[in-house]
């Protein structure tokens, strides 16, 4: 376990709120000798290496590999089904566009991982790399709990996964949301009354709320443990949209104690391991 | 000596009209060039599209009314809404509308239902309503090329009654513009030649892309377009509303246009 030497941040396409050279700066700061670098989206990047006529070829077998990671079910562990034709065609316009959106469909976020793993290049597969990948796809976890899928923000692993949909949509609205859904009040008119009490596309306060998510991608990356119990911090592992802003937008307190020594500690030559 | 406003026209002569003409366009219509199954904004979408390209539409329909869900808004209140950039649409086919917020308009129901059904017509459409669709045909490699009918009230009698045949329309291309039922694909999915996702996974708003999106060939010779595309690939189904179902039909009369060329 150690600090990487060098933080990789993909963007997500074309999210507009996600100011990626703000939330770099945020982790200069703290990673004062890191290399940190801001990267095209990962799929991109990926094709970036093939010639013209390969990428086809590439697109299509990435597209294969999506199709059969979507959850079909949510209450059904995901089996295998043999794509239909139009969703491969959809993935591939989706992958083959820069940018490339994915609004709607839910993904099985380990199994996106496994993917997007396997298009990191060798040379930068150790640990003094640390992968932060960020996008729009909405992506959910089994939960062996209740047996069901639930949307999550992030993944962390090896790249870590951050969904800029999955802000929006994974974590619970207040209750009283549900509640007035459920009476056939139309989403709009809902949205702007609850206005500012939960993250939405576009939102404003996206950069902000997404530097504590890298910052947790970054704790999973040195500790193998990404989160706090405290709700003032930002590593807080939130399951309501109000967990969310309270956690990251809230400025009194960045972080625990505990974690405001260690991420001190970061920045230094001190830096040892016993402070986990 | 009494003057009557109408000419002297005997029953005999009304009834034959009708068999006649009826008759003549039946028997054209056997084969054509797509086939579309629902008369909803999708399926009218697309056939005024083909149409306007020269193609010989013919759009079969279970109801006796065209249109569809096109009449009433929703909660049976006879408003519609588009989302940008579905007002393009509206104003291609002289309908008029309003912008309530930003990118959402209303247009009254039955207007723009009228004039969906109308613009259709104009362009060419003919239609088959009060007709069921019971089945597809295929051909070689499980091609999809037409669509078994029979009579919609031919449905309603007790089975035991029921030794109604039905008949067979050829077509190049076959349009499933059904809605939730997603009726034609589910067919092929009876038969074991396509395996659909079901429902969808969860309910976002932005759905309506998703639909427009995935609009295209599902099997060889079958097209879907609309609600029955959300049926198809499991998408989510409490989002869209008319705009997307225009723009699909749309998308749908271009696929089926590059696939018969
Ligand atoms: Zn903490």
């Amino acid at each position: 376990m150690r600090i990487p030497s060098f933080i990789y941040l993909y963007d997500s396409g074309k999210t507009e709120s996600l100011n990626l050279n703000e939330i770099s700066q945020y982790l200069k700061n703290i990673f004062k000798k890191s290399k940190i670098q801001i990267r095209d989206d990962i799929i991109t990047c990926y094709l970036s290496n093939f010639f013209f006529k390969e990428r086809e070829k590439v697109i299509d077998n990435l597209a294969n590999q999506m199709t059969k990671i979507k959850v079909r079910e949510i209450e059904i562990k995901n089996t295998v089904f043999e794509p239909l034709q139009g969703e491969i065609e959809y993935e591939k316009k989706r992958l083959s566009e820069s940018g490339n959106k994915s609004f709607g469909i839910l993904y099985d976020g380990f199994e996106l991982m496994t993917i997007l793993s396997k298009l990191i290049a060798k040379e930068e597969s150790d640990f003094s790399y640390c992968h932060i990948v960020f996008t729009n796809q909405l992506f959910s976890t089994w939960d062996e709990g209740d047996l069901r899928y639930h949307a999550r923000v992030s993944v962390y692993g090896f790249p870590s996964v951050i969904s800029t949909t999955g802000i929006v949509e994974a974590p619970a609205k207040p209750r009283e949301f549900y509640l007035k859904k459920q009476l056939w009040i139309d989403i709009y008119t809902l949205k702007e009354e609850f206005r500012g009490r939960f993250i939405d596309y576009d939102d404003l306060r996206m950069t902000e709320v997404m530097k504590g998510y890298v910052l947790q991608a970054i704790f999973y990356h040195i500790t193998g443990n990404p989160f706090c119990k405290d709700k003032n911090c930002r590593l807080y592992n939130a399951h309501w949209q109000e967990e969310v802003i309270q956690a990251q937008l809230n400025k009194n307190s960045e972080y625990c104690k505990k974690h405001q020594k260690i991420i001190k500690q970061f920045g230094t030559e001190n830096f040892k391991n016993e402070y986990i | 000596m009494e003057k009557k406003i109408f000419s002297a026209v005997g029953e005999k002569e009304v009834t034959r009209a009708i068999v006649n003409e009826f008759a003549k366009q039946f028997s054209e219509y056997v084969e054509s060039d797509c086939l579309i199954i629902g008369a909803g904004p999708s399926g009218l979408m697309a056939g005024k599209e083909l149409a306007k390209k020269k193609l010989k539409v013919l759009i079969v329909e279970r109801n006796n009314y065209l249109g569809g869900g096109f009449w009433i808004g929703g909660y049976l209140m006879n408003k519609l809404t588009v989302r940008a950039p579905g007002q393009e649409v509206l104003s291609e086919l002289n309908i008029p509308f309003e912008e309530v917020s930003k990118g959402l308009y209303v247009a009254d129901g039955p207007h723009a239902c009228s004039k969906l059904i109308a613009a259709a017509c104009d362009a060419g459409v003919k239609f088959a309503n009060m007709t069921v669709f019971d089945d597809v045909v295929l051909r070689e490699g499980n091609r999809v090329v037409g669509a078994v009918v029979n009579w919609t009230p031919v449905e309603a009698l007790p089975r035991q009654i029921t030794c109604v045949d039905p008949v067979a329309l050829e077509s190049k291309i076959v349009v499933d513009a059904t809605g939730h039922d997603a009726t034609v694909v589910k067919k092929l999915e009876e038969r074991g030649i396509v395996k659909t996702v079901g429902f969808g996974a969860m309910w976002v708003e932005r759905s309506e892309d998703l639909v427009v999106e995935h609009t295209g060939e599902v099997h060889p010779g079958l097209v879907v377009c609309g609600m029955s595309v959300t049926t198809t690939y499991g998408l989510p189904r409490m989002g869209p509303t008319f705009g997307a179902m225009l723009l699909s039909g749309k998308k749908a009369a271009e696929i089926v246009l590059q696939k018969i060329k």
